[in-house]
């Protein structure tokens, strides 16, 4: 067994400031192993893998790879001992071509006394698409003119030719469409099948389990368990994960609840260019609708346009009283809150503290006769913060010090203390792991019950199906088909109307 | 999968204090007192002496009054760099209209100013223009203007506002500036509007704050007091030539960020660093003069202090090109 072992990490710490991201793991990889390593959000598993390719300093401990110790100060050093990444953000660089992307830090093949041969360059480049059957994308031409999802292929064939000892996926598959993937898995077991190995990050614990030989479980920073996949199902997975038994009562489990007649809101001929095209709904009181379709299907504009976010948009959005939406502060004044899919940027302010997060709607029913009382704003943050349970160390502390699940938990903490009736919730629960996912679910349940209206757009269908009193399927900006919650209802129905 | 990018070694007690926010708010004080020890020692306690000091604070009225306006333009993470063009401006309209009536003289400085602040507001946020290029040009305009209107001579103020040349009232405008501005940015809704835009813009504007409308305001805003502060120039000096408020915009940016102001603004500017880095400043300007030192000395003087504060102050984590 021990001369099997490919990378051996042993008592691997790290702090920043006083979060203790990853505590003390030791964990051993086999050669031709694909190997999980899955965890709730915060729960180091990134921290580890880039400590391991030189993008973090280690904290603490030893990686030791092939029997020998490594000691990297960056990606490129990382590289040369065999270890490459393909990260979950954007990883290639802008303004550059496909070519000089690939061989980013390994141009000395191509420099002829300092001078770059361009040409040799993007024939190499090229020859290694083409063997990866990406032949679509051309060596020479600007990476800029590329999609997201073809720069993540460039990124697989920059991380993987040099044939890297260890591969790492970071939670890249949610960035790729179905064929994307496809090519990956074929790239990962071709890994495995030369001796090498693989750690694959993903929060689709499906796609886990029938992709990885074995998996390892990261809770708080501490290793947990490793375990085969054979063995294991989704269930054993989160409960590991959690450290708790995860109820069934994941979705709502309800059904047959009658929607209400009363129409909160009502959506006419609304347009927005590019995005959407006449689209009519209307929102009942106390119902979750819930409206899904391809990315580009143009449902996330839906939620800008009913929060009077959207540019330049026709047709009219109208409350039950009559008045017109068509700015963010009339929106949110008469009662309407949005969490944004693009939750960094618009659904919160990184660099401030939780609490001026959670007050800024509300400030104007804070104030009295104008006047802000500093004590009173954090007694208002710190009963909403609680009321979701937050994980923080104060409500002074910045967002930007938060895990994705929490910085969630701030946004909703913020319309709960606005007291907002309709809540348009774009993609509540992306990035985010399975037990804020739960107290997300359980937070919808509840409001929908006291009567508020929620819109759900979603990309992820189990959620659709699970959640929704209504479910409107978009394609090419249009509404193209309505269900209404029931138990026979399946992925396929939905789909069809999607493609 | 923690996001945080705090420094990545290991936190001792000294190190961390030193990271800490509580430290950076700490650092200008420390500053203000470092120099002040510093200048009594160099200059053999002359700076400290009575006379002395009242030439120290009659330097200081005006520019903590600019300072002030352009704290918040700072805070929204902005820029503006036509305090002293601005200045000069309203400073010869204030002189013009004196030989009218003083209240109309203040009105007029103060409209004038608005005035200029309300072009670079307009072109920043209607054309969505980087208020850094957008002040620069309007800088030369306005200096230009300036010039123009002071070639043939210097322009000279009635005697009937050169006699209300008053400490007490410098002060009192100063401290009404402050107080008011202090208490809005401190208890109001537009305060905590324009450090939310300062921290994130796009945020602040889902979250109903209205940023193109504060954005504006404040460029107003912070040309109405520079309007002000000609009033207390003019009164000070009685007649105005060309380089009146010549690198004003300079030493106003140098003596926001002694003072500690993030440049790039947000959540953690503090309403002391007006205070303390015009004090500052000026204690450092004005001793650097007593020592004796050539201005090109001063010049090379004060670029370093300036860049050894901004690299000790500035919010990395928020690090972007200034709006």
């Amino acid at each position: 067994m021990s001369e099997n072992i490919l990378l051996k990490a042993e008592h691997i710490d790290k702090r920043f400031g006083i979060t203790h991201a990853v505590n003390d793991v030791s964990i051993n990889i086999n050669h031709g192993e694909i190997r999980a390593l899955i965890g709730e959000n915060g729960s180091g598993k990134s921290t580890f893998c880039q400590m391991l390719c030189g993008i973090y300093s280690i904290g603490g401990g030893t990686f030791t790879l092939d029997g020998q110790v490594m000691h990297v100060r960056n990606q490129v050093e990382a590289n040369n001992l065999g270890v490459s990444i393909i990260v979950q953000e954007m990883g290639t660089l802008s303004g550059l071509s496909v070519a000089e992307n690939i061989f980013l830090g390994h141009e000395e093949p191509f420099m002829h006394h300092g001078i770059k041969d361009t040409g040799a360059m993007n024939r190499e480049a090229q020859k290694l698409l083409d063997s990866y059957g990406f032949g679509s994308i051309k060596a020479g031409n600007m990476i800029d003119n590329y999609n997201f999802e073809d720069r993540k292929l460039v990124e697989i064939v920059k991380a993987t030719y040099m044939k890297p000892k260890i591969l790492i996926v970071d939670e890249t598959t949610t960035a790729l469409s179905q064929n994307g993937r496809l090519e990956l898995y074929k790239i990962m077991d071709a890994v495995r099948a030369d001796g090498r190995s693989v750690i694959f990050i993903s929060h689709d614990l499906a796609e886990i389990l029938s992709h990885c030989d074995t998996i390892s479980i990261l809770r708080d920073g501490e290793y947990i368990d490793t375990v085969n996949a054979k063995d294991v199902n989704e269930d054993d997975l989160k409960r590991l994960m959690v450290g708790r038994e995860i109820g069934s009562a994941y979705y709502r489990t309800d059904y047959g609840k009658p929607i209400s007649e009363e129409v909160v809101l009502s959506v006419k001929n609304v347009t927005v260019p590019g995005q959407i095209q006449d689209v009519n709904f209307e929102l009942h009181r106390g119902e979750i609708l819930g409206f899904g379709g391809l990315s580009e299907c143009g449902m996330h504009e839906i939620g800008k346009a009913v929060f009077g976010a959207s540019w330049d948009r026709s047709g009219s959005v109208t409350l039950a009283d009559g008045t017109e939406i068509n700015s963010i502060p009339q929106a949110i004044k008469k009662s309407i809150a949005y969490a944004s899919k693009d939750r960094d940027n618009e659904s919160i302010i990184l660099n401030e503290s939780i609490r001026n997060n959670i007050v800024l709607p509300s400030l104007d029913d804070l104030a009295n006769k104008h006047l802000l009382n500093g004590w009173k704003l954090s007694r208002f943050a710190q009963e909403f913060a609680d009321k979701m349970q937050t994980k923080m160390q104060g409500i002074h502390q910045f967002v930007s010090d938060l895990s994705g699940g929490n910085k969630q938990k701030v946004v909703l903490a913020r319309w709960l203390g606005k007291g907002s009736d309709i809540l348009v919730l774009d993609s509540p629960t992306r990035g985010i792991d399975v037990k804020v996912k739960q107290a997300i679910y359980a937070l919808m349940s509840e409001l929908s019950a006291q009567g508020k209206s929620i819109i759900m757009i979603s990309e992820e269908i189990p959620e659709l199906l699970g959640m929704s009193d209504r479910i409107l399927i978009m394609k090419d900006g249009k509404i193209n088909g309505e269900f209404m919650r029931s138990e026979s209802l399946n992925e396929e129905d939905l789909i069809a109307k999607m493609v | 999968m923690a996001n945080t990018h705090h420094e990545d070694r290991e936190p001792s007690g000294l190190a961390k204090f030193l990271a800490s926010d509580t430290f950076k708010g700490l650092l200008p004080f420390i500053g203000l007192i470092i120099i002040l020890v510093a200048m009594n020692y160099l200059t053999e306690g002359k700076i400290f002496q009575p006379k002395r000091v009242r030439l120290l604070l009659s330097q200081v009225y005006y520019p903590m009054i600019v300072a002030t306006g352009v704290f918040f333009i700072m805070t929204l993470g902005s820029i503006d760099f036509t305090e002293g063009s601005t200045l000069g401006v309203a400073s010869i309209v204030v002189s013009m209209l004196s030989f009218y009536s003083i209240p109309l003289a203040i009105l007029g400085g103060i409209l004038t100013g608005a005035a200029i602040g309300a072009i670079n507001g307009f072109f920043h946020v209607k054309f969505k223009l980087q208020s850094f290029i957008v002040t620069i040009c309007t800088m030369y305009l306005f200096r230009g203007v300036c010039a123009y209107l002071t070639t043939e001579t210097a322009i000279p103020a009635s005697a009937a506002i050169k006699a209300l040349d008053s400490d007490n009232l410098k002060i009192a405008i100063t401290v009404a500036v402050l107080v008011i501005a202090w208490f809005l940015f401190r208890f109001t809704r537009i305060g905590n509007d324009i450090k939310a835009v300062g921290s994130g813009e796009t945020a602040a504007r889902f979250s109903g704050v209205k940023t193109d409308k504060v954005k504006f305001l404040v460029f107003v805003a912070a040309g109405a007091l520079t309007g002000l502060a000609a009033f207390v120039n003019v009164i000070k000096v009685g007649s105005i030539t060309a380089t009146a408020g010549n690198q004003l915009e300079t030493q106003i940016l140098i003596s926001l960020v002694l003072g500690g102001l993030p440049i790039t603004g947000g959540a953690k500017v503090r309403f002391s660093n007006i205070v303390v880095g015009t004090l500052m400043y000026t204690v450092l300007n004005n001793g650097l003069v007593m020592m004796g030192f050539e201005s090109a000395t001063q010049q090379l003087i004060k670029g370093i202090v300036f860049l050894i504060f901004v690299a000790l102050t500035i919010d990395r984590k928020a690090l972007k090109v200034i709006k």
